[in-house]
């Protein structure tokens, strides 16, 4: 219960801090936003559901995008505000007020979805009519907790370095890559399928086409059977950003290296 | 007048190699490096698996892969440049560097000048990637010209960079600014797919960025183009260049000014 209350008050935390300074939604969704937009435009005059097979994959970036720099970026605003040793002062361990704020940010990231889901329909006059929606919540739900979970892990690193940023710059590609939010993984070369797979958001895209787009043909799980390894990807990733954040929060109280420039 | 221009190239050069220091004071050479060989092979890659699932567009994987990996200039040279006042503001130098009486279009445009060398290695390492990873055929390629098309564009994209950072000295952050250009030309600067595909209102800022004339040029030159056949094209990049640099200057002073005037230089 104290993790859940330490989560729930970051959450809050998070929002609050958005509500001050929203411009900050802009540079962490501004790719997917531009992506979606190319994707969009190159799909144009192609027959089936490329339009909202786009619409979805965008809306999958846009929550990575932020949950990307919310994880690298929080831990580097709080040294810039010199708040990082107050803030790991607290009982709380730093992963649940970490995972608070990925949990927001994730969130906040749909907006980039509705900006698309808008423009698609009001410039590409595209069809994007759901084959089940509540079965398209639940995935979208699924989908956004295993972003987090995943931002969480890579969030440890970024507890030693002050290179927060460069390193969130050069992680939103790859994932974008991996995980085919905007083709299938079918077209990337056969060695690096075993990557895609161990990619929670991969099979969180998939349950989300399989909910989204009626006669959707992707992996063999169906959906069910994705969001079923999503959660267990996820709770991987969970138990992995544990004992990692364990031992990098140590190293840096050791070292004395939180606020180091 | 001599003693001018001296002293202007004095500190230009100053502040080039001031700059350069600064920036492996924070920033570890592996990382750099990192960023270096692997920021433009996953966009790249984004791109080339997009045309390829997308068939009978227009397009072609040579198409997105060099438009592609010319864009990426815009990480260091629209991103970093564009960031340089406000790194001045986060890290409270902005008064002491703004107080000094040197020539501030030396000591801006030398502070950016790194970020060309770094631009024009990023651009052929991404060359490189389309030929070795993505199979685009450099068989015919004109190397000088394409050469010349890279390093002005580092050049003309730094000066755009620049007047971003003009821009930036009067907001509460750089940062965002930086983000929107940085990727802005995907979508306007027929990286991806012809100007005139896009909706006509959007189209005039595509021609107003000098990526634009940058890509058709380097797509000419892979083609085996002269220097001669993209005369235009090059002229056009260059003139942009320019008139952003100008345009940045005046932006500059009347920020500097205005700020000096309120006391609102570093207020956040």
């Amino acid at each position: 219960m104290p993790k859940l209350r330490a989560i729930a008050a970051s959450f809050r935390h998070q929002y609050l801090h958005f509500l001050a300074d929203p411009q900050w939604l802009i540079p962490n969704v501004i790719l997917p936003f531009m992506i979606t937009m190319v994707v969009l435009i190159m799909f144009q005059g192609q027959q089936g559901n490329f339009a909202l097979y786009a619409v979805l994959g965008g809306g999958m970036m846009g929550m990575w995008g932020n949950t990307l720099y919310a994880s690298g970026w929080s831990i580097q605003f709080d040294r810039w505000n010199g708040t990082l040793e107050e803030v790991l002062a607290t009982p709380s361990g730093l992963i649940w007020i970490i995972a608070g704020r990925s949990i927001w940010n994730a969130l906040v990231g749909i907006f980039n979805g509705l900006f698309i889901l808008v423009i698609a329909i009001v410039f590409f006059n595209a069809d994007l009519s759901m084959y089940d929606p509540v079965l398209f919540l639940l995935a979208f739900l699924a989908t956004l907790l295993s972003l987090s979970a995943l931002g969480l892990l890579f969030s440890s690193a970024f507890v030693l370095t002050r290179q927060a940023g460069v390193l969130t710059n050069g992680l939103e590609y790859p994932i974008y890559v991996g995980t085919g939010c905007m083709f299938p993984i079918a077209l990337l070369p056969w060695w690096t399928n075993v990557l895609s797979y161990s990619l929670g958001p991969t099979w969180g895209i998939e349950s989300i086409r399989y909910a989204a787009i009626g006669g959707y043909e992707g992996f063999a799980t169906g959906y069910w059977g994705s969001m079923a390894i999503m959660a267990i990807i996820s709770l991987t990733y969970v138990a992995i950003a544990i004992y990692l954040f364990r031992v990098v929060e140590m190293k840096a109280r050791v070292n004395a290296s939180f606020v180091r420039y | 007048m001599f003693q001018t221009v001296t002293q202007a190239g004095r500190v230009f050069w100053s502040s080039a190699v001031l700059a350069k220091r600064a920036l492996f004071a924070w920033l570890n050479p592996g990382l750099w490096i990192m960023q270096l060989f692997f920021m433009s092979v996953f966009q790249i890659a984004f791109f080339v698996y997009v045309v390829r699932y997308v068939q009978g567009s227009e397009a072609t994987v040579a198409y997105v892969a060099i438009g592609n990996a010319i864009s990426s200039i815009a990480y260091v040279t629209v991103f970093s440049v564009c960031n340089i006042t406000g790194e001045e503001k986060q890290q409270g130098t902005l008064q002491p560097v703004l107080v000094t009486p040197a020539n501030r279009l030396a000591m801006f445009t030398g502070r950016a000048m790194f970020q060309v060398v770094n631009g024009i290695a990023t651009v052929f390492i991404a060359l490189g990637y389309a030929a070795f990873l993505f199979g685009v055929n450099f068989g015919n390629t004109d190397w000088i010209a394409l050469t010349v098309v890279i390093t002005l564009t580092a050049f003309t994209m730094t000066l755009f960079g620049l007047m971003l950072s003009s821009v930036g000295l009067y907001l509460r952050t750089s940062m965002v600014l930086a983000n929107i250009f940085l990727f802005l030309g995907l979508l306007v600067s027929g990286v991806n797919f012809p100007v005139t595909q896009l909706p006509g209102w959007l189209q005039p800022i595509g021609y107003a960025m000098p990526l634009t004339y940058a890509t058709d040029a380097a797509r000419m030159a892979v083609d085996g183009a002269g220097l001669s056949e993209m005369g235009g094209l090059l002229f056009n990049n260059a003139i942009l260049g320019l008139a952003w640099l100008l345009v940045g200057y005046i932006i500059f002073r009347v920020f500097e000014n205005l700020s000096r005037r309120l006391g609102t230089m570093e207020k956040y």
